[in-house]
């Protein structure tokens, strides 16, 4: 499949790029891994006329204990021991990542920001046009929940989730300078589900920080997907988490795949502190989260099974969690 | 040609200088404007690794890689991986091996396992399964592909 034309820009520093985002205000794309947004532009997804591609930036690049680069590669995370030692969290969700050709490529902030997906959006130029288009590119319905206004694609990254149970921040670049935000404020839940992140227009994804409380939880993240070498989730839950003893110190949970947005469950998981968690406990916490989650039909797996697997990952993970060894 | 169509890189040890709009992949560079044609193409949209080449050593989907984005790198195929006479040590386990059958996903995975062997000379089964998971073949069943690699391993 050729590429419609498009012109391709190489800043050579975030500032750079940021400047050539505004100039070119809403005609362009970032361009990292290129390993969603490519199978996007072949299938003539919402296609802009000018790339900026981030590969020459070098402030983007590297990883420490305390900062992954936005264009750091995932292949490069999952061979770094100390890091996965560290943060087994983190480990788990970047080794479930696709295939280890696409992690080869694919970046850390494109994971975060990975187009949202859908039965109706990720399917060739002809396909689409045969059933009007939809909300999300060409069209103006949505073929999952007609009767609504929005669009209830599928946010399908796998970090996103390891991140937010860490309290990860994220640092972005725009015209009027830098700002840090919290991840989890960095997803819009009460955006029209087009409109996914806070982010301006034109303001780029430059670094994860992760703060010192991060490090040695114990944490994991678990995958339900079709073919396991593969595909997009169909739900992710990461869990992180401290114990002294048997006793709770915090517990995170967090949930991606069967929304819009990836998110936290903090209101069920806070009150869990300072006691040990009974079984009785976490089937509780397990269950409200199955129930707070709203998967709709748009991926390869019925929403109701999807639904149900939440609250069995919730309680394998939590418990695999608190049996595995603190890094 | 205008300078600003001018992609210059290394193809297999020697040195390339091509027209290349920005929208070429480097995929359709290599096959239809390079006629190399060992790579291949499946799906082209990184689902099965037929189009594996190596860049600077490391494995990647030709068919997600914008040509220009290879300038003054280094590009190995399937032609640089076989040496000018006979086959390379994985090629020949491969025979050995009976790991082709149809033969058009051998070329990614001959790539993916040049490259694992390279890092890893004797990787095991495990790390096998792993590093070949983003190959995908509908002949063989894997077993055969998984043996021939481990040969060369010396497992």
């Amino acid at each position: 499949m050729h590429l419609d034309p498009f012109e391709l820009h190489r800043p050579r520093s975030v500032e750079e790029a940021v400047r050539l985002a505004s100039e070119l205000s809403g005609q362009c794309d970032y361009l990292a891994g290129g390993t969603d947004l490519l199978p996007n532009y072949k299938m003539h997804l919402n296609l802009r006329p000018h790339l900026i591609a981030l590969e020459d930036i070098p402030e983007l690049r590297g990883h420490s204990f305390e900062r992954l680069g936005a264009m750091e590669r995932l292949a490069d995370l999952e061979g770094d021991p100390a890091f996965r030692a560290a943060y087994p969290g983190i480990q788990d969700a970047v080794g479930e990542v696709a295939t280890p050709l696409v992690r080869a490529s694919g970046t850390v902030g494109g994971n975060l920001l990975v187009e949202t997906r859908c039965f109706f959006f990720n399917q060739s130029f002809f396909w689409r046009a045969s059933l009007g288009f939809c909300l999300k590119a060409d069209g103006d319905r949505c073929h999952v929940v007609p009767q609504k206004e929005r669009c209830y694609a599928t946010f399908s990254g796998d970090l996103a989730p390891s991140l937010l149970v860490l309290d990860a921040d994220v640092e972005v670049a725009g015209p009027s300078g830098r700002r840090r935000l919290p991840l989890s404020g960095l997803y819009d839940a009460a955006g029209d589900g087009i409109r996914r992140t806070r982010l301006a227009p034109g303001e780029l994804l430059v670094a994860v920080h992760l703060p010192p409380s991060a490090r040695g939880q114990r944490a994991g993240y678990k995958k339900l997907r079709v073919r396991p070498s593969f595909d997009f989730p169909e739900l992710g839950v990461a869990v992180a988490g401290r114990w002294d003893g048997t006793r709770v110190e915090s517990l995170r949970i967090a949930v991606g795949g069967v929304e819009t947005y990836p998110r936290r469950f903090d209101a069920l998981t806070d009150p869990l502190a300072g006691a040990p968690l009974s079984e009785e406990a976490l089937g509780r916490v397990a269950s409200e989260v199955m129930r707070g989650v709203r998967p709709v039909h748009n991926t390869f797996l019925l929403p109701d099974y999807r639904r149900r697997v939440v609250e069995v990952y919730v309680r394998r993970a939590v418990r695999e969690a608190r049996e595995g060894s603190a890094a | 040609m205008p300078s600003r169509d001018r992609l210059r890189f290394r193809l297999n040890g020697q040195p390339v200088d091509v027209f290349c709009p920005d929208p070429r992949i480097l995929l359709d560079l290599l096959r239809e404007d390079l006629r190399l044609t060992g790579t291949k193409r499946g799906c082209d949209l990184g689902t099965c690794g037929c189009c594996t080449v190596l860049l600077d050593g490391r494995p990647a989907l030709s068919c997600l890689t914008l040509a220009r984005l290879v300038e003054s790198r280094e590009v190995t195929t399937i032609e640089g991986v076989t040496p000018p006479q006979g086959l390379s040590p994985v090629q020949r386990a491969f025979v050995e091996h009976g790991a082709t059958q149809c033969g058009f996903c051998t070329p990614g995975f001959v790539v993916t396992a040049t490259a694992l062997l390279r890092a890893n000379p004797h990787p095991s089964r495990e790390e096998i399964e792993r590093a070949i998971a983003g190959n995908l073949c509908r002949c063989t069943g894997y077993t055969k592909i998984i043996e021939a690699i481990a040969a060369v391993g010396g497992r």
